[in-house]
């Protein structure tokens, strides 16, 4: 799902980008709805990676979101959108889309792929979660791979509910509500054979629940994926410096300013896109200093590498940090 | 899961948690399907540990990774020393050799001068072996 919001100086990362035609939209529920784009000239779509994102363009930015389809020779790309009232506007912006309409929207990005060696794949989702899951589970079905899938959602309001019934069949558990569905969690966490990989998609605080209980239980780390819905709230940080080494110039990065924001104001061209620590588009190369990394891109081990951060996000553990630009 | 010496997990804690010994003198088709079946009879939340000759241990960890286990869930514990398999790049005959890397083995399939460098594959447990001469013969 990735419904990261992006700001409109973002336009670099959308160079290179496709213009597809509005195809189809249609209703899931009263606020989720389903929108394909196509090229205009009927041509095949580059393929893609189960659990890929699109960026999609429109008037005040730019989002992110799962693509829904299993990725192999696609004739449209398909998104899902929860509208949310009061976000940064690109739901709204989606959902007033109309057939015909022309978009820019990035290749597909792949940042939730199944795992090759995988002998099942647990799905697990949430309320709008279930698209890029529902991408695996297509990709299961059309490829002949073991898939089971939890989907959660209230009475009424969940998306591509027949889908996933038809896809997954006796493999598919539907909770309506937390107490069924702790308890489904606890006895699929217990008893899955060996092999088994989890993938998990919804809002922060469900992901981090089941990551948590699954670790606790002895998932190593290895087995589990999960699709970050959209960056944690972060606080204004404290002021360092930065030294950047092959430009000579020394630049200081206040409280409440990115890093990513400092180098921009600098005449810095840095590669970026969600601006929310999620793509890993904005790495920056670190020479010195210790980084406060607060991105949820790098691997455990790349963070104490400090060898690279997530300008857009990170700060300084040290009151100065040199970087090779 | 130990080859060779019977005990030489004996001492591996596991801190109360249960577990299940499985002990083989070496790393036969016999000793693997035994692996195979016990991992096929458990649950996410187990973690192998193999110890014993290289060869055996590589063998095992072969198997393991072929049933969807990743690095996280296995331990292996070699010994020091022990023969290597070389793996034969020519007929994908397995040969057990005493050689040092860099050394020759005639291999036990199609009787081809392997030799062999630290390209070690976890996949087949073994060693790359390859041709020895095989500029000399043009």
């Amino acid at each position: 799902m990735t419904a990261t919001a992006l700001q409109t100086k973002v336009q670099p990362v959308l160079e290179g980008t496709l213009q597809l035609e509005v195809t189809n939209v249609s209703a899931q529920t009263d606020s989720i709805t389903s929108i394909s784009f196509g090229d205009p000239l009927g041509e095949l779509l580059p393929c893609y990676v189960p659990g890929s994102h699109l960026v999609v363009q429109h008037a005040s930015g730019a989002n992110a979101y799962s693509l829904t389809g299993s990725g192999s020779a696609p004739t449209e790309y398909s998104i899902s959108v929860l509208r949310v009232e009061g976000g940064s506007g690109g739901s709204l912006a989606m959902h007033a889309l109309a057939v015909g309409d022309r978009v820019q929207v990035s290749h597909p990005r792949s940042a939730f792929a199944p795992a090759a060696t995988a002998k099942h794949h647990l799905l697990i989702a949430a309320g709008i979660g279930i698209t890029p899951v529902l991408s695996h589970a297509r990709y299961a079905a059309e490829w002949g791979a073991s898939a089971s899938l939890i989907y959660v959602h209230r009475p009424g309001t969940g998306a591509h509910v027949a889908e996933a019934r038809a896809l997954l069949g006796a493999g598919l558990t539907e909770c309506l509500d937390r107490g069924s569905f702790q308890e489904v969690l606890t006895r699929k966490l217990t008893t899955q054979k060996l092999g088994t990989h989890l993938y998990v998609c919804g809002p922060t605080a469900f992901m981090d629940s089941v990551l948590e209980q699954a670790h606790d239980l002895g998932w190593p780390k290895g087995l589990l994926h999960s699709e970050a819905f959209s960056g944690a709230a972060l606080d204004d940080g404290e002021p360092f410096t930065v030294n950047l080494a092959r430009s000579g110039v020394t630049l200081s990065v206040p409280t409440g300013v990115s890093l990513l924001e400092t180098l921009e104001n600098a005449g810095l061209s840095i590669p970026n896109m969600c601006r929310k620590g999620i793509c890993g588009e904005c790495s920056v190369p670190v020479l010195a200093g210790n980084p406060l990394h607060r991105d949820l891109y790098l691997t455990d081990q790349e963070k104490e590498d400090n060898a690279a951060m997530m300008c857009c996000v990170s700060r300084s553990l040290d009151n100065e940090l040199e970087l090779d630009l | 899961m130990s080859f060779d010496t019977a005990d030489a997990l004996k001492d591996y804690a596991t801190a109360g948690v249960s577990r299940h010994d499985l002990c083989f003198t070496s790393a036969t088709p016999d000793a693997l399907a035994n692996l195979r079946s016990a991992l096929g009879r458990s649950r996410v939340g187990v973690r192998v540990v193999l110890a014993g000759p290289p060869a055996d241990v590589h063998a095992a960890a072969s198997v393991a990774a072929e049933c969807g286990l990743v690095d996280e869930e296995m331990t292996l514990r070699c010994n020091e020393v022990g023969p290597r398999v070389i793996f034969c790049g020519h007929c994908h005959t397995s040969t057990t050799t005493d050689h040092p890397i860099g050394t020759n083995v005639d291999c036990q399939g199609c009787g081809t001068t392997l030799t062999f460098t630290d390209h070690f594959s976890r996949r087949v447990g073994g060693y790359l072996g390859f041709s020895a001469h095989a500029e000399e013969a043009a």
